[in-house]
């Protein structure tokens, strides 16, 4: 192990995205603690997608850079970041429609394991961990939403991630489907999985993560326990309007 | 579970070796060289679409250049032979690599295209092939290159009286075209495929490189197509640009994959029996009227074909799997 246990295992240094004239992330410093879940919220537009992405390497930062596990990986693509032990969701769920269930996981193992029986084993597992095993021989494309939305966080896990990005996972629920998704990723973090998590149903996530990141217009508004961060006046003024804010 | 998935492989296994030993019986039994002459040529289709199959179907970049592989295999060939009096058994061998090759130098071009895209420049660059072959003196141009027959020889791989080492060779390169293919749909690469065509985007997330896995597809592909050049070179001992790098190549690698069902193991095989045949026997039963109507026919046949069965051939087989579920 190079890096030691006390250092984060994310960390994004004064990180700037523009897209043309458009500022999407300005001056994002953040940090995620190994074992934590953290979320980060912001009204929409606030940059959230685009700070994920760029964790995800999706593509690189305009400046900045982002360090995972104690290694620069700011121009590492996305395949070598999951090498790396970074495992993601999509938003707009991206199942690979004409496979099964379980196919669809063993794609997620495969990074670790070559041996196709083994891959196979390891997908099962996953897919009992995420309560989709009686799925497993369906084609993805005849999943409903929730469950497609369970694959994800299981084709994910199967490339055994330190760090798992759930983008908006828990969005667009029932709230029976929602809390059975929060179990998930408390399960999740029981076995050492560090969870980001984007969301901004705020309800749901507040009582689920250790840590609040605000965004709002590209830039980190606030931070810290979330009990703080709802009574924050910023945060009540970016999501409601300042009319609000002043109430409080 | 587990199990289930290993029976099915098993009885894929199995029902292929039955049905090669079958075919291989089959000339005992039919004498009639006009016969004879289908049977090789949709072997040879049905191993052609099958490498097809690898790049196109599993890894959805869909090719309709494939004629340029088949070209080189064939030319590859017969230039070692006449020029360096090379044997066409290391020919073949040569225009595989050499197609691989060239086919990872278009990949990597290409590959950057997504859709449409691609595959009008996998058209196009089989097209250049075609009109720098027709102009190229030393492979004799637009006339092409005529393999000396003298007598029948496995060495030199050309018999002179007989279809039948022709037909058992294009059995052979069937079979391992099938073989390849069934032994990569449970292999790292098989999953990397179907999921580079499914979703890009999210395989890439998943540590899966996709330009490289894209590029393994592209040389697997156009090394089998190749070998079938090759052969054909052999088989009709007289090849000219437009008779093997065609575009109608192109399309009959195609359509038995399309028809029988892409992305799939036995779809190859499948379209192949039925297309192939039926392609010889409309033009040779009702062609040469000079109407075209045998092309009407085979035409019409196809379209009622994809639009009764979207999903190919297979799809009336899976129908009892679906309902086992």
């Amino acid at each position: 192990m190079t890096a030691l246990p006390e250092t984060p295992l994310l960390e994004t240094r004064g990180v700037w995205q523009r897209f043309g004239g458009l500022v999407a992330n300005s001056d994002v410093s953040i940090s995620v603690g190994r074992g934590e879940i953290v979320g980060l919220i912001g009204p929409n537009g606030a940059g959230k997608s685009t700070l994920f992405n760029l964790i995800a390497g999706v593509l690189p930062p305009t400046q900045g850079s982002i360090i995972f596990d104690g290694e620069d990986v700011t121009r590492l693509p996305a395949a070598e970041r999951c090498q790396r032990g970074v495992g993601r969701t999509f938003q707009v769920v991206k199942s690979f429609e004409t496979m099964t269930v379980v196919d669809n996981v063993i794609v997620g193992a495969l990074i670790r394991n070559t041996k196709m029986r083994i891959a196979r084993q390891k997908a099962y597992e996953v897919l009992e961990f995420c309560g989709l095993a009686a799925r497993a021989d369906k084609l993805a494309a005849d999943l409903v939403p929730s469950e497609k939305r369970r694959l994800e966080v299981a084709r994910a896990l199967a490339t055994e991630p330190k760090l798992l990005l759930l983008d908006e996972v828990l969005t667009g629920l029932t709230p029976v489907e929602a809390q059975t998704g929060v179990e998930l990723v408390r399960k999740v973090r029981a076995t050492g999985v560090t969870v980001l998590m984007v969301e901004h149903v705020m309800e749901i996530v507040m009582p689920l993560v250790d840590r609040a990141i605000v965004l709002n217009l590209g830039k980190v508004l606030i931070e810290g326990k979330p009990t703080e961060v709802v009574r924050n006046p910023e945060v009540i003024s970016a999501y409601l309007g300042d009319r609000h804010a002043v109430g409080a | 579970m587990d199990t289930q998935f290993a029976q099915r492989r098993r009885r894929d296994l199995i029902v292929a070796g039955c049905l090669a030993v079958i075919a291989a019986l089959v000339p005992l039994f039919v004498k009639d060289v006009y016969v004879q002459n289908i049977m090789v040529l949709t072997l040879m289709y049905a191993a052609l679409s099958q490498s097809w199959n690898i790049l196109s179907g599993y890894c959805g970049q869909i090719s309709l250049g494939h004629a340029l592989y088949f070209g080189l295999g064939a030319y590859t060939t017969a230039l070692l032979f006449t020029k360096f009096g090379v044997l066409p058994w290391f020919g073949m061998l040569a225009g595989g690599a050499i197609s691989a090759v060239i086919a990872m130098a278009l990949g990597y071009p290409c590959f950057r295209l997504r859709g449409h895209y691609f595959v009008i420049a996998t058209i196009v660059i089989a097209e250049i092939a075609l009109v720098l072959i027709q102009n190229w003196d030393w492979a004799g141009a637009a006339l092409g290159i005529d393999i000396p027959v003298r007598g029948d020889s496995w060495l030199k791989f050309q018999f002179a009286r007989s279809k039948l080492p022709y037909f058992y060779f294009a059995l052979a390169l069937a079979s391992v075209a099938w073989l390849v293919t069934w032994w990569l749909e449970d292999s790292k690469w098989g999953y990397w495929w179907r999921a580079v065509k499914d979703n890009p985007d999210a395989a890439e997330s998943l540590g899966v490189v996709v330009f490289n896995s894209k590029m393994g597809a592209a040389a697997v592909s156009a090394f089998l197509v190749a070998v079938g050049g090759s052969f054909y070179a052999q088989f009709v001992s007289y090849i000219d640009p437009e008779s093997v790098m065609g575009f109608q190549f192109s399309l009959l690698m195609a359509l038995p994959a399309v028809l029988g069902g892409i992305g799939t193991l036995w779809g190859p095989v499948l379209g192949a029996v039925i297309l192939i045949p039926l392609t010889e026997l409309t033009r040779s039963f009702i062609g040469g009227s000079g109407r075209g109507v045998d092309l009407i026919v085979y035409g019409t046949l196809i379209v009622v074909i994809s639009l009764a069965l979207p999903r190919g051939l297979v799809s009336v087989f899976s129908w009892r799997k679906e309902a086992a579920r």
